[in-house]
């Protein structure tokens, strides 16, 4: 399909395009408990074409993009080109280029989705239960991606990789009151030792929750996050060197001018990567067929590097940018212990937390959280937690410890000062 | 005009019948739900412009759904010889039989469940669209998109970049089985305009507005009157001050009336849930869930939005659900396999992201009762409360019945007026049944918006629609 479409943009007189065939092979399984509600296989493949017009002199590139369906034909094929090409011309950026950089060839390994499914299969099978926590349901998501790039400056590459997600809900009871806790763990690949261990932390939430007091009214409070929802802090960081929110002016984020005023705090160096063992995006290149390189977006506090599309990327200086999917933000200067000192809401679930990557805003409702002061302990649920990010970054400290959630690397424990606790007691 | 149904599906129709027949000799159940849905997205701002002829539910492709033993399996394609049709039927017989034999190998029992009905019908829907998104002139659609950022800009005192981003699909969609032959066409289209500006502490706020609806390209003319809203949306949200937390009495505009149906209890009676026992709504069927102003509906049928099909994708007929009823909680909602489990009839719920993604219970149009009540005499009843405005997100908890929905913006009102102070951003949470508990006043008007998508957990994201009047009730705010 690729040969076919190149001789069709040739006819139309088009000579600047992208095109990228995705292929995917995927199998699905359904659990409900752990016997089998459905299954499912789903083979796909699916031309996107990108047109790209030169007007007034160069000046500006317009741009288009479409999908191709395998099952269309020559006829369809030229009337979706050719409108694409006509659309292009209304579209009026300044100019770019695309990339004209050889790629070296790229080995990927065979994907063997059944072996994969079933180690997941085995390692839900696997879980301990007990009368009082259990799996209530688990849904198995195992892909072969096979991504074909090829513009017209020549640029080929292939890439083949492995992405596989698990949403896993269990279930703590005790008597007539029953928890639920919902996970969604993304990977390459099935870790069978690491998929246990998250699962069973899950249970021990639950189980936890069952004996939860609702939030005191604290006002404000230092707060200790400890699970994957600290991923949203640090994409954060990611989001503010996006050439897109930089170039539209949203991110206000300079490079080589520190990030924040800092005080006490750690400053964040996160290092962005082309590839991440068993991350469910690790693949040297991006989709506009650059190579991606190691680089850091923020060193020390310091912002460094923007990273994303071309066009953005080339409007703000920076031609050797690409797109990034890894991500890896250095430890801190003290253990995990060592940042537990006073009183701390420790905070391990939420109904769904965010970082508003343009407002800053900090967001979230509180479904189980651990309230540490005055040498106790207290299970606490309920209310919420607000900030902004603007005004936790100079004080905010993190672990040295890191932990992987799919394709971060986060510090394992990350401590915010004085954010906003809405209580319920 | 009607929206035509789509020529490459009539022309393979004979095609997809062979293939539900020829499985049909191994299977004691089979379905095919064909897609071929084409659309436009078109933004402009001032520094980013951008078109694609690809929307959130643009497809072509198939999924065939099959029975055997007590098991429902499903193949999803969209390569297709119509040449070859036995090449498809062996290739989905191989990819279903290796998925068997894993399940063999890890002894993996099945949820046993019975063969799902086919009663005879056929089912032609053409609905009507002003223009057809394949058709739409770009330019001219440009210069308006373009014309409306620019005059942004102007009108706009101290932002950044205003940003017009809008949509258009003409959905095609064909079912067959042995019995059923479905098909249906549809065109929905959405706009939205938001506006970018830095507060005097550099931190960004965003003031946006849309426009949504069943029908063309044509509806986008409805984003010149948002133009105004966002331009006096936005100098409140640059000045808008953080909200001291705590429980307050609040009147929700419809937008949030929306997204509390669709959090509270549009999730919440999802019945794949009941299934799974993952719903606290099974256990209340017939009891007290919300004042006795409460009545919510919820179906394809409700509203002309959308979200407004014919028939759902397993081939069920599109319907008109009361969920609550006076405070009391009803039914829920189900898609074709979770009602045969619960014996209970499907109610046109089964969506699908796409063809290559699993049906659940999903919401179209939820949607609560309006009531008696001037939004005047409810702002005059607050003694110190907030009027809570633009959704920004909503996350659902069936199983415990909490609520999170983060709002753009909330008005005070203290000693029954409004007195021109706006708090930014707002979460609200609470405890669904307290929230509907304390609904003690409903305007006569009612709103239904379908912007934007809803997920299911954080995957499976399928077009919605929700509203309803103002609200008066009780929640937290931080």
């Amino acid at each position: 399909m690729f040969e076919q479409t190149k001789r069709i943009l040739k006819e139309i007189g088009c000579d600047t395009y992208e095109l990228t065939e995705v292929k995917k092979n995927v199998w699905e399984f359904y659990f409900i408990r752990h016997k089998l509600d459905q299954n499912r296989v789903v083979e796909t493949r699916e031309l996107e074409a990108t047109l790209y017009r030169p007007m007034e002199d160069g000046k500006l590139l317009g741009s288009a993009s479409g999908p191709i369906s395998p099952t269309a034909d020559e006829a369809e094929i030229k009337k979706a080109l050719e409108t694409l090409y006509y659309q292009a011309s209304f579209v009026k950026n300044p100019a770019y280029t695309l990339t004209d950089k050889p790629v070296p060839a790229i080995e990927s390994k065979p994907v063997d989705v059944a072996a994969i499914a079933k180690d997941f299969i085995e390692a839900m099978q696997a879980v301990p239960e007990t009368e009082t926590e259990r799996i209530n349901s688990y849904e198995i998501f195992v892909r072969e991606i096979t991504k074909t790039f090829e513009n017209s400056n020549g640029v080929t590459s292939v890439v083949t990789y492995p992405s596989s997600m698990i949403e896993v809900v269990v279930n703590a009871a005790k008597g007539d009151h029953e928890i639920e806790i919902y996970r969604n763990f993304t990977s390459g690949v099935c870790d069978r030792e690491k998929l246990t261990r998250d699962v069973a932390a899950a249970m021990r939430f639950g189980t936890d929750r069952l004996s939860a007091e609702p939030t005191p009214k604290l006002g404000t409070a230092d707060v200790i996050f400890s699970t994957d929802d600290a991923a949203e802090i640090y994409d954060y960081f990611a989001e503010r060197m996006n050439a897109q929110l930089q170039f539209m002016q949203l991110s206000d984020w300079t490079p080589g001018k520190p990030v924040a005023d800092y005080t006490t705090g750690d400053r964040v160096s996160l290092l962005a990567t082309p590839t991440l063992e068993n991350s469910s995006r690790s693949f040297p290149v991006d989709g506009e067929g650059a190579l991606i390189r190691e680089r850091y977006l923020v060193r020390d506090g310091v912002a460094e590097n923007v990273w994303g599309n071309r066009k953005t990327s080339q409007y703000l200086g920076a031609e050797d940018s690409s797109i990034v999917y890894n991500f890896v933000v250095s430890g801190g200067r003290e253990s995990a212990d060592a940042l537990h000192d006073g009183d701390y809401l420790e905070l391990v679930e939420f109904s769904d937390f965010q970082v508003d990557s343009i407002g800053g805003d900090i967001m979230g409702e509180i479904r189980l959280g651990y309230w540490h002061h005055d040498g106790k302990v207290e299970v606490i649920t309920g209310g919420s937690v607000s900030g902004r990010m603007q005004d936790v970054i100079p004080s905010m400290r993190f672990s040295a410890e890191t932990e992987q959630y799919d394709n971060y690397v986060i510090p394992k424990e990350t401590r915010l000062y004085g954010l906003t606790i809405t209580g319920v007691r | 005009m009607k929206a035509p149904f789509s020529a490459y599906l009539n022309g393979i129709a004979p095609k997809m019948q062979e293939i539900v027949d020829a499985l049909g000799r191994d299977y004691d159940y089979v379905s095919l739900l064909s897609t071929d849905s084409v659309g436009f997205s078109v933004g402009m701002s001032q520094r980013n412009k951008s078109v694609t002829n690809e929307t959130m539910t643009t497809e072509r492709g198939a999924v065939v759904r099959v029975y055997r033993d007590g098991l429902y399996s499903e193949y999803a394609f969209n390569a297709f010889d119509p040449d070859d049709v036995g090449a498809t039927v062996q290739e989905l017989k191989t990819a279903l039989d290796r998925q068997l034999a894993v399940l063999k190998a890890t002894n993996t029992p099945v949820y046993t469940t019975g063969a799902l009905p086919d009663e005879p019908l056929e089912l032609f829907v053409e609905k009507e669209t002003g223009r057809l998104p394949e058709d739409e002139d770009i330019e001219s659609l440009v210069e308006l998109l373009q014309g409306l950022s620019d005059r942004g800009m102007e009108t706009i005192e101290g932002i950044v970049d205003c940003m017009v981003r809008t949509s258009s699909t003409h959905i095609s969609k064909m079912f067959v089985s042995k019995n059923r032959f479905l098909r249906q066409s549809y065109v929905y289209t959405e706009g939205m305009i938001a506006a970018f500006g830095p507060n005097e502490e550099g931190e960004m706020k965003i003031a946006s507005k849309g426009v949504s609806g069943l029908g063309g390209p044509e509806i986008l003319d409805g984003l010149e009157g948002k133009l105004a809203e966002v331009a006096k949306l936005m100098p409140e949200l640059l000045h808008s001050e953080r909200i001291v937390p705590g429980e307050y009495e609040i009147i929700t505009d419809p937008g949030i009336t929306g997204l509390i149906a669709h959090e509270a209890f549009g999730h919440g009676v999802e019945m794949d849930m009941f299934v799974k026992e993952r719903a606290l709504g099974a256990q209340y069927l017939g009891k007290r869930v919300g004042s006795d102003l409460v009545t919510m509906h919820e179906g394809a049928l409700c509203e002309e939005s959308v979200t407004a099909y014919a028939f759902d994708d397993e081939g069920t007929l599109a319907g008109d659900v009361t969920e609550i009823d006076r405070g009391i909680l009803v039914t829920g909602i189900s898609d074709a396999l979770s009602a045969l489990r619960l014996g209970t009839k499907p109610t046109g719920n089964g969506k699908r992201e796409n063809f290559a993604h699993k049906a659940y219970a999903r919401m179209t149009n939820t949607v609560f009762d309006s009531g008696t009540d001037s939004v005047e005499d409810m702002i005059a009843s607050v003694q110190h409360g907030y009027l809570l405005s633009g959704t920004q997100s909503g996350m659902e908890d069936p199983k415990h019945w909490g609520i999170q929905c983060i709002v753009a913006a909330g008005y005070e009102i203290k000693d029954g007026k409004l007195t021109g102070k706006v708090v930014s951003p707002v979460i609200m949470t609470g405890y669904v049944p307290d929230l509907l508990g304390n609904i003690s006043m409903a305007s006569t008007d009612r709103v239904v918006e379908g912007n934007g998508g809803c997920g299911k957990g954080y995957k499976e994201w399928v077009k919605v629609a929700d509203g309803g009047p103002y609200l008066k009730t009780k929640a937290r705010l931080g």
